[in-house]
């Protein structure tokens, strides 16, 4: 646990001392603190992990805060994983793709501050069990991306997305706030272990403490309808920090979710159904928004939203399984989850990384101007193929493992005589299979419309590919899914100690019986793999000797080929899009030509999210309407706000004095 | 011995399929056709050519027609045959099956695009478009199966698909006529695509190998026909009697292939092809009716009737 705290120490220590770093030699010094973090984070981790057993120390502050434990259970030590694993690679990742503003008036010294400190904070979340002391480490952590996210602060669309992220945040902490407030005030304690009493007690006031955590965590994690910032956020940000902020820091909302799931024991069947039923549709709502839109880093963005509910989904259903007593489903569901919470971080941080190679390279996010990067970025196209397959749920690679831990789930709570519980489970299966299908869909877009066919735009200069520090994070990452995509048993034995926290009872025979099934699932992805081998080498040896011609692509008999005749995202997605029409309100702007000359003439469409189009914007609206009846108030006169508080104390004075003692 | 008939009887199934497929359209209009064998001779004579790879492309390319095979091949492996259990089975193989033809899908249409082709553009467009239909209605096809025999692995459920309840002469109505829809699909006939349409406009699957020759269009030839049989496979598993026993229930399921082979060859002679824009709707007729098949069975074992 010491060792933890030290690593952290590590973590922020890295940030303070870039401040004092000039800035050619910026990022090496918290690169070299995340590395030597790392030895201090990933034994206690492991420990815990494998052991299955809670290390726990306790800082005494001064009064409000009092005797804070910070506790490493099995839980909090996954999530310590990754993030101390994310933050190694985004300090490596940094040092190539912060080059590119060496040169521009940006403070590379806080961001790496901020970046430090942000990892610190996450750390901290996971481990502080102290409902004052996680309020404040969870407000530094949301500080911290912030700063991160309006890094290039000098462009009005920047500064708008950060505000919007900072504003959706503090609403979220004001869940949290409020949920705590009210738990410590039903037990007169700030410790986590009271919250247990609260939240398993009977009436409604449990549930709606719950549906408050999951709403504070729900802002956090990107759950329908309080996903309105990542959109937004993620483009805005430098690409190494939309890769932090996706593939780990959203998933500290997911660890909150799951603590308040772990103190509240069995929950209630409404709120198992409740969740199941948000996470279906944030996924299928997130991936649906993905196929629409054409900035690289936006359709990300929504694929986080995506997979955070297939993890929901994976989570409603250990709930659902907790509720019905069977073990078996919990087991599957919580796995499913829990791998994909892992997965997700992998392949997302490596296709947000080859998101910033392609931006570095080229300058553009519009995924219709680019094409054929495939010729001069061999190795990230091979990469980002990797995250696009794994993302998709394709046999072979990590997205299916974690997919079909979920799917084997649904599958087996199936059972005669339970109706409501079978209709929700249909609808998870049509729903994920649907999910799945789409993510296809979007990925075969978005890895083919940039990096395969002709370049849409031609490049001034020509193109090289990235510099050893960007690709040898995803180097590592695309290892990494791929071997836990052909041997899953390398990674499900450190959950089972996450798993048996949930689900105490499972320990022998379920989990044996899941085991076995993942290593006849690993044999079959075996004899895939063998498969595709025996036929490529049946391939060349059918070509050796024969005439292979390179000639040109067939255009039914059209001789100039052009590449603004080959199709852009925008057509590839067109027959989708009409068919859910309905859920993705369209935006337009027509400018046609006029007079006899005309002069310019332009067309810009862009589809926005259903959800901020018809429910968030219309009720902020409403908000700032009804807010700016007060205007008048603001005088901007010193005198007059002395007065605001004269007059406030001379009513509380009132108060007191009239108040029965 | 028994597990090689199996195997090649899935394997060679393919070749005769799309024979019996060709003849009966040449019965219909009045020729006399091609031999029944004659995918056999095409796929042969592409082995032996060399090839002609457009300058456009890259590895994916060339990549991706052995992966479809394999990953196809693969699935027949999953795949039970009546009273036979499947030579690959463990709980929840069907998501695997689901998805390893996904992954035949992902490397086709990647490699329509690596042309740069518009034309391929369209065609894989529109494959994937149909998918999305397609996919959760087969799952929650497959989530009704398992729900009426508590199985997980499609050998088990087949082999438990009980015949004695009197609903569930129903249920394999509706989950036969919705395996059938996407048959026609999947394996891109008419009334969805037209295999024998000679403009690229127009096409669906035909469009998107256009720029493939020699033995990578062999591949993807024989990777395409396979995957029809084995959605044929399933029909024939769902409706074949467990009590025919192994040899019968082979036999039945030669002539179940056939049976399927003549029907998709009648409805591509009687139907004609539907408006490119109006193909969704057809779909999701498969949709409505696994709707229909999941709640029927929510409604009977919930003690309806």
């Amino acid at each position: 646990m010491k060792l933890l705290l030290i690593g952290t120490v590590l973590f922020f220590s890295g940030g303070i001392l870039e401040l004092f770093i000039p800035r050619k030699q910026s990022g090496f010094v918290s690169a070299a603190a995340a590395a030597l973090a790392q030895f201090f984070i990933l034994p206690p981790v492991f420990q815990a992990l494998t052991d299955g057993s809670t290390m726990s120390v306790s800082l005494d502050f001064s009064l409000p805060i009092g005797t804070a434990f910070l506790r490493l259970d099995p839980l909090a030590a996954f999530f310590c994983l990754i993030i101390s694993i994310g933050g190694l690679l985004a300090s490596i990742y940094s040092l190539g793709y912060m080059k590119m503003y060496r040169d521009r008036p940006y403070s590379l010294s806080s961001y790496y501050f901020f970046l430090g400190l942000l990892f610190t904070a996450m750390l901290l979340v996971t481990v502080v069990q102290n409902l004052l002391l996680f309020m404040i480490v969870w407000e530094i952590m949301s500080l911290a991306s912030y700063f991160l996210v309006i890094f290039e602060h000098d462009k009005e669309e920047v500064r708008r997305a950060g505000l919007y992220y900072l504003i959706a945040m503090q609403i979220g902490a004001a869940f949290l706030l409020t949920a705590f407030a009210w738990a410590a005030t039903l037990t007169g304690s700030l410790d986590f272990t009271a919250l247990a009493g609260v939240l398993s007690m009977p009436g409604s006031a449990s549930t709606i403490i719950f549906l408050l955590f999951f709403a504070g965590f729900g802002f956090k994690a990107g759950f329908l309808p309080l996903h309105t910032w990542l959109p937004l956020a993620h483009p805005a940000a430098p690409t190494s920090v939309s890769a932090v902020m996706s593939g780990v820091m959203i998933k500290t909302g997911i660890y909150g979710i799951l603590r308040i799931i772990l103190l509240g024991g069995i929950p209630h069947a409404s709120l198992a159904y409740v969740i199941f039923g948000i996470a279906l549709l944030t996924g299928i709502f997130g991936v649906m928004n993905a196929i629409v839109q054409h900035d690289l880093k936006k359709l990300l963005a929504y694929h986080s939203i995506e997979n955070i509910g297939i993890i929901g989904i994976g989570i409603g259903l250990g709930m659902l399984g907790m509720v019905y007593r069977q073990e078996g489903v919990a087991l599957c569901g919580l796995l499913g989850g829990l791998l994909h919470v892992f997965n997700h971080f992998s392949f997302k941080s490596l296709l947000f990384y080859g998101a910033g190679v392609v931006y570095a390279k080229t300058h553009t996010r519009e995924i219709d101007k680019l094409g054929g990067l495939i010729h001069s970025l061999p190795i990230t196209a091979t990469l980002f193929l990797v995250g696009s397959l794994a993302i998709s749920g394709m046999p072979l690679f990590s997205g299916f493992i974690s997919e079909f831990a979920i799917y084997t789930g649904l599958v087996r709570s199936l059972a005669p005589g339970g109706a409501i519980l079978n209709i929700a489970v249909g609808c998870g299966l049509a729903g994920l299979a649907f999910i799945g299908v789409m993510a296809v869909l979007c990925f075969t877009k978005v890895f083919s419309i940039c990096f395969l066919g002709l370049p849409r735009v031609p490049h001034q200069e020509k193109l090289s590919e990235g510099s050893a520090l960007l690709l040898a994070p995803m180097v590592a990452l695309g290892i990494l899914i791929v071997c836990i995509g052909l041997v899953p048993l390398l990674v499900l034995p450190l959950l089972k100690n996450v798993v048996a926290q949930f689900v105490p009872g499972i320990v022998a025979t379920e989990w044996e019986q899941m085991m076995s099934l993942f290593r006849r699932l690993s044999l079959a992805m075996a004899v895939l793999a063998g498969l595709i081998i025996f036929f490529l080498v049946l391939r060349r040896l059918l070509l050796t000797g024969k005439p292979v011609r390179i000639f040109k692509t067939w255009g039914c008999g059209y001789q100039v080929e052009s590449s603004r005749m080959s199709y852009t995202a925008s057509s590839f997605a067109a027959p989708f899009v009409h068919l859910v029409a309905p859920f993705v309100p369209r935006e337009r702007e027509v400018m046609p030509p006029q007079g006899l000359f005309p002069q310019e003439a332009r067309y810009k469409r862009h589809y926005a999210d259903f959800i901020a189009y018809y429910m968030i914007d219309p009720l902020s609206s409403l908000l700032s309407r009804f807010l700016g009846l007060f205007t008048w108030m603001q005088t901007g006169r010193t005198q007059q706000y002395i007065l605001y508080g004269l007059v406030f104390l001379v009513m509380l004075l009132v108060w007191i004095m009239l108040m029965p003692s | 011995m028994i597990t090689l008939l199996h195997l090649s009887l899935l394997l060679i199934a393919p070749i005769l399929f799309l024979g019996i497929i060709n003849r009966v359209k040449a019965l219909w209009a009045g020729r006399r056709g091609a031999p029944l064998l004659q995918a056999a001779f095409e796929i042969g004579k592409l082995l032996r050519k060399g090839e002609v790879i457009s300058k456009t492309t890259s590895f994916v390319f060339r990549l991706s027609p052995s992966l479809q095979i394999a990953a196809v091949i693969f699935a027949a492996l999953l795949m039970p045959l009546p009273g036979r259990p499947a030579l690959l089975y463990f709980p929840g193989d069907f998501v695997l099956f689901a998805y390893a033809l996904g992954l035949a899908k992902f490397m086709l249409v990647a490699a329509a695009m690596d042309t740069g082709s518009s034309f391929e553009g369209m065609g894989a467009s529109r494959e994937m478009t149909f998918s999305t239909i397609v996919e959760p209605a087969f799952f929650l096809l497959l989530g009704s199966l398992a729900l009426i025999t508590g199985q997980t692995s499609f050998t088990a459920i087949f082999a438990l698909l009980n015949y004695s309840a009197g609903y569930s002469v129903l249920v394999k109505a509706l989950c036969s006529i919705s395996l059938f829809i996407m048959l026609l699909v999947e394996g891109c006939r008419v009334p969805v695509d037209d295999p024998n349409t000679h403009l690229e406009l127009t096409m669906i699957h035909e469009v998107m190998i256009l720029d493939y020759s020699g033995p990578d269009l062999a591949f993807i030839l024989y990777a395409s026909s396979l995957k029809m049989v084995l959605i044929a496979t399933l029909l024939a598993n769902v409706l074949i009697p467990v009590s025919a026993g192994v040899a019968g229930g082979l036999l039945l399921f030669a002539g179940m292939l056939t049976l399927t082979a003549i029907g998709v060859g009648l409805v591509e002679s009687l139907i004609a092809r539907v408006r490119m824009t109006h193909v969704t709707q057809f779909i999701f007729l498969m949709t409505a009716l696994a709707v229909t098949t999941f709640s029927a069975v929510i409604f009977f074992l919930s003690g309806g009737f």
